[in-house]
């Protein structure tokens, strides 16, 4: 591959983490303001391309809680998960439930959107990116 | 005196090592049984599942199904039994044992469910469980295109099924199975209810092996012989025979119904037993007798008379408890001596006294002769057939097919036993008693129908009014007498003995028609497959040949197509109002940032200047929605372009020094053009678009009701996680698996680059 800019890789892991955050806000807003799981799903995707490019793939699976395809299938088990609240109580599934203090399963859903959004999104960039002797694993 | 069993042979040990697994059905048996000794039928029962499409989850079982369970479960106890011995030293006996369960399960749905949507859901996992138990030997490439025939033909029934049940549904304004049926007489004279028999019809055909969809069942004799015995002779293939007789109170009165039943069912009796004389492989000989039993069941089914009710019942059980017992015969014999062919079979009473003593068992039942179940239902069936005066070919067809099974009772049980013992002594054993207890408890079971008829009747009798409601109370005890008997069975079972001893020359004889391997349904079949991957092929070089430039410029020509076309069709007279209409700077600004970016990537030549180019129309676009009220997608596009810009400008790099294919010049003014009207076209959309008023009743709805209902401000959050989760949840789950789809493609593309 390219030479890699030094000042990028420097800048990477503290902006990876500020993207982060970033991301998160994005989500946890998203049900009032502008925002949600995909956009912010996007925005982490957007983070660890980051670090892949100016460092490694991976270094940006490191810094995954867990490899992209098992993050993605977590995302879509949780928003399967949040419906079954509401189908218990008898409602059709996917009835979101709403407790006093504003927590909802509606969060747990768009958390379960933005999880497979970036797990999906990784297992393609990281695989697209790794080149030779780099395994993608 | 038959040898002691080799209970203790060294091939054996553990031979009954998943025996516990037919508890299961065993206890199913038995609270069926208990069921049907204390309580009266039909039972029913419904819970709620799709309230709004008016499907629920509603079971009922009468004398139909209470005779189809009790095959389910009593044979699948001894299936299970058998099955526990025949694979002691196969790996994958708990794979095979697993979907055998699933099987069994999918059955009892599907004999039960009273609505047409959970028919058809169990309908469809029977054939799929069988596709599977058919392809279990998969690195065999016979039983995979076994296994995908039997799919192909069930699965294809199977939509024509769904076809018919979704007419028969409108008809008659209910999904319920016994609501169709109360409908019946109302819908008599609708004009698609011709449409929807048929396609019921073509349903239970492909399922039941009907011609002229019969070949998938001899070849599915790839299966090992538990699943031939279990689903491919007693249970599954009777499915086909349990709807058309389910349906047969509705629909008797149709003359197509009849007609059909009677014709399919005679040619489908007479071919599959004719074709039985071309085999030399056990198995298949039995899968084609038992093609033709199914013809003689639909035959049966098309009848009107009330007694013909009664003789699908008795023969329906009578099969199952020969066929079955005969399938394990044959398995026994390929586990001891390794082939199935009976040109190497021969004088194994020796060897294998017990299973002799089955196959005679077995075969007297077949051939229909006295002390045997068989000989009842054929009672049973030649008094059907008098009172429905059958038309005289069908009779004689009758006949001959009775005759062929009397011959091939005679080689299952005689030629492969008695004679001149081929196979040294010792060499070839007995088999275990798992394999032995399952047959002989069912032949004698027949035996013992047939002796005490009291058993057997009381459900026979309860299956027989549900198919024919009009028959009253009937003695079912054979008229043992010896003018009956000569009338109706002597015949054919002297040209039965007659073929019997003839079996070698005709094989000969029919084996040397070759025409007959090339012409027909089987050869069609074959012919369709390799058709269908020739267009694949031709559609795949035609089409996706790889070219991104060739994949755009068929899209926009297409596209610009079909738009004249829907123009020419609708001819609006074009409307062109030009008013200057500012709408503040920062449209301006996307404006020129789009067609800054269009202008640049079609003049620039460096490959890295045109995706930077490219990058500016997304910008652009989403500085538009940014200010046309839409945000979050314009949040999106943003993130969307520059991550695309991201990685492909992280990719362009390998492609450095590869110049522009030389096709390229050659298509430039087509490019050009193409471009150009795909252009003017959608400047044309758009201007036709803004003069429409869109109907807003949704995005009204969805503002009001956003924040009381989904209490989010963010109305397309609130869609997406909360009025349309269910599509959200869908979408996430195809972004998701696509990338496990893409896995072993993306692996493969690094691998490729690697020197």
């Amino acid at each position: 591959m390219t030479p890699r800019s030094a000042l990028l890789a420097f800048a990477a892991r503290p902006l990876y983490w500020l993207l982060l955050a970033a991301a998160l806000w994005i989500l946890l807003r998203g049900h009032n303001e502008p925002g949600g799981g995909f956009i912010g799903g996007l925005v982490a995707v957007a983070a660890s391309s980051l670090v892949a490019i100016a460092l490694d793939t991976a270094a940006a699976r490191r810094l995954q809680p867990l490899a992209p395809l098992p993050l993605a299938m977590l995302g879509v088990g949780l928003a399967m998960l949040s419906g079954l609240a509401g189908a218990a109580t008898g409602a059709p599934y996917l009835t979101h439930l709403w407790t006093a203090w504003g927590v909802s399963t509606v969060m747990l859903f768009d958390a379960g959107v933005f999880l497979a959004v970036w797990g999906a999104l990784t297992g393609y960039v990281y695989a697209l990116l790794a080149d030779n002797g780099q395994a993608a694993q | 005196m038959p040898a002691p069993l080799h209970l203790d042979h060294p091939e054996h040990h553990g031979g009954h090592a998943c025996l516990w697994v037919a508890l299961l059905p065993l206890a199913l048996f038995s609270a069926l049984a208990w069921g049907v000794l204390h309580h009266e039928l039909p039972w029913q029962g419904e819970v709620a599942w799709v309230p709004s499409l008016g499907v629920s989850l509603a079971f009922r079982i009468d004398g139909l199904s209470a005779q189809m369970l009790a095959l389910i479960t009593g044979i699948g106890t001894l299936v299970f039994v058998y099955a526990s011995g025949y694979l002691a030293h196969e790996a994958r006996r708990g794979r095979l044992l697993g979907v055998l369960l699933l099987f069994m399960l999918a059955m009892i749905g599907a004999v039960t469910a009273d609505n047409l949507i959970v028919l058809f859901l169990f309908w469809e996992l029977t054939s799929l469980s069988s596709f599977l138990l058919v392809g279990f030997k998969h690195d065999d490439a016979h039983a995979r295109a076994s296994a995908r025939q039997a799919l192909l033909v069930t699965m294809g029934g199977g939509l024509a099924l769904l076809g018919g049940f979704v007419l028969l549904a409108r008809m008659a304004g209910t999904w319920s199975l016994s609501g169709v049926q109360a409908a019946a007489p109302a819908i008599m004279h609708d004009p698609l209810l011709p449409l929807a028999v048929v396609l019921v019809m073509i349903g239970a055909f492909t399922k039941s092996a009907q011609f002229p969809f019969h070949f998938w069942l001899p070849n599915a004799m790839s299966a090992p012989t538990p699943v031939s015995a279990y689903l491919h002779s007693a249970t599954m293939v009777k499915l086909g025979i349990y709807l058309l007789a389910r349906f047969d109170a509705s629909f008797n009165d149709l003359p197509l119904w009849e007609s059909t039943l009677i014709t399919v069912g005679t040619i489908t009796a007479v071919w599959g037993a004719v074709l039985a004389l071309r085999e030399r492989d056990l198995k298949r000989i039995l899968a084609r007798t038992t093609v033709s039993a199914l013809g003689t069941l639909t035959l049966l089914i098309g009848l009107s008379t009330p007694g013909a009710g009664l003789a699908v019942a008795a023969f329906l059980f009578a099969h199952a408890l020969y066929k079955a017992p005969l399938f394990m015969v044959a398995g026994n014999i390929d586990h001891a001596t390794g082939t199935r062919s009976i040109d190497h079979l021969m004088g194994l009473r020796h060897a294998m006294p017990w299973t002799a003593a089955v196959a005679i068992l077995a075969g007297l039942s077949m051939a229909g002769l006295p002390l045997s179940f068989g000989f009842v239902a054929k009672d049973v069936m030649a008094v059907a057939k008098a009172e429905a005066e059958l038309f005289a070919l069908a009779s004689y067809a009758l006949v001959l097919v009775n005759a062929i099974a009397v011959a091939v009772a005679g080689v299952a049980a005689i030629r492969v036993f008695w004679g001149p013992p081929e196979w040294p002594r010792g060499k070839v054993h007995e088999a275990h008693w798992t394999m032995l207890a399952p047959p002989l408890l069912i032949v004698l079971l027949g035996l013992e129908f047939e002796l005490i008829p009291n058993v057997a009747n009381p459900l026979l009798l309860a299956a027989a009014q549900s198919i024919s409601p009009a028959l009253g109370q009937v003695d079912l005890q054979a008229t043992h007498d010896l003018a009956t008997l000569l009338s109706t069975s002597g015949i054919a079972v002297g040209i039965g003995l007659l073929l019997f001893v003839f079996w070698d020359h005709l094989h000969e004889v029919l084996h040397r028609q070759h025409w007959l391997d090339r012409y027909g349904p089987a050869a069609l079949y074959e012919a369709l497959l390799h058709g269908l991957a020739r267009l694949a092929a031709w559609h795949t070089r035609a089409i996706q040949h790889g070219g991104l430039t060739g994949y755009l410029r068929l899209m926009l020509a297409a596209l610009l197509a079909m738009g004249s076309f829907g123009w020419l069709l609708t001819v609006p007279a074009l409307q062109l109002e030009w008013q200057w209409a500012p709408q503040g700077w920062a449209w301006l600004a996307a404006c020129v940032l789009i067609a800054t970016g269009a202008l640049a990537a079609v003049s620039l030549r460096d490959r890295l200047a045109v995706l930077m180019a490219s990058g500016l129309i997304g910008y652009g676009s989403a500085v538009l929605f940014l200010f046309a009220g839409a945000p979050d997608l314009a949040f999106t596009q943003f993130m969307v372009e520059t991550a695309l810009v991201v990685v492909a400008a992280s990719l362009l790099p390998q492609f450095v020094g590869a110049a522009p294919s030389p096709a390229r010049r050659r298509w430039r003014a087509t490019d050009l053009a193409l471009a150009v009207a795909a252009g003017l076209g959608c400047f044309v959309l758009l201007t036709q678009l803004a003069g429409l008023t869109p109907d807003t009743q949704l995005a009204d709805w969805f503002a009001a009701n956003s924040l009381p209902e989904g209490r989010g401000r963010n109305v397309v959050n609130v869609i997406i996680v909360d009025f349309r989760a269910l599509d959200t949840l869908g979408e996430i789950a195809v972004v998701a698996f696509s990338l496990l789809a893409a896995m072993p493609l993306l692996a493969g593309l690094r691998g490729d680059r690697q020197p």
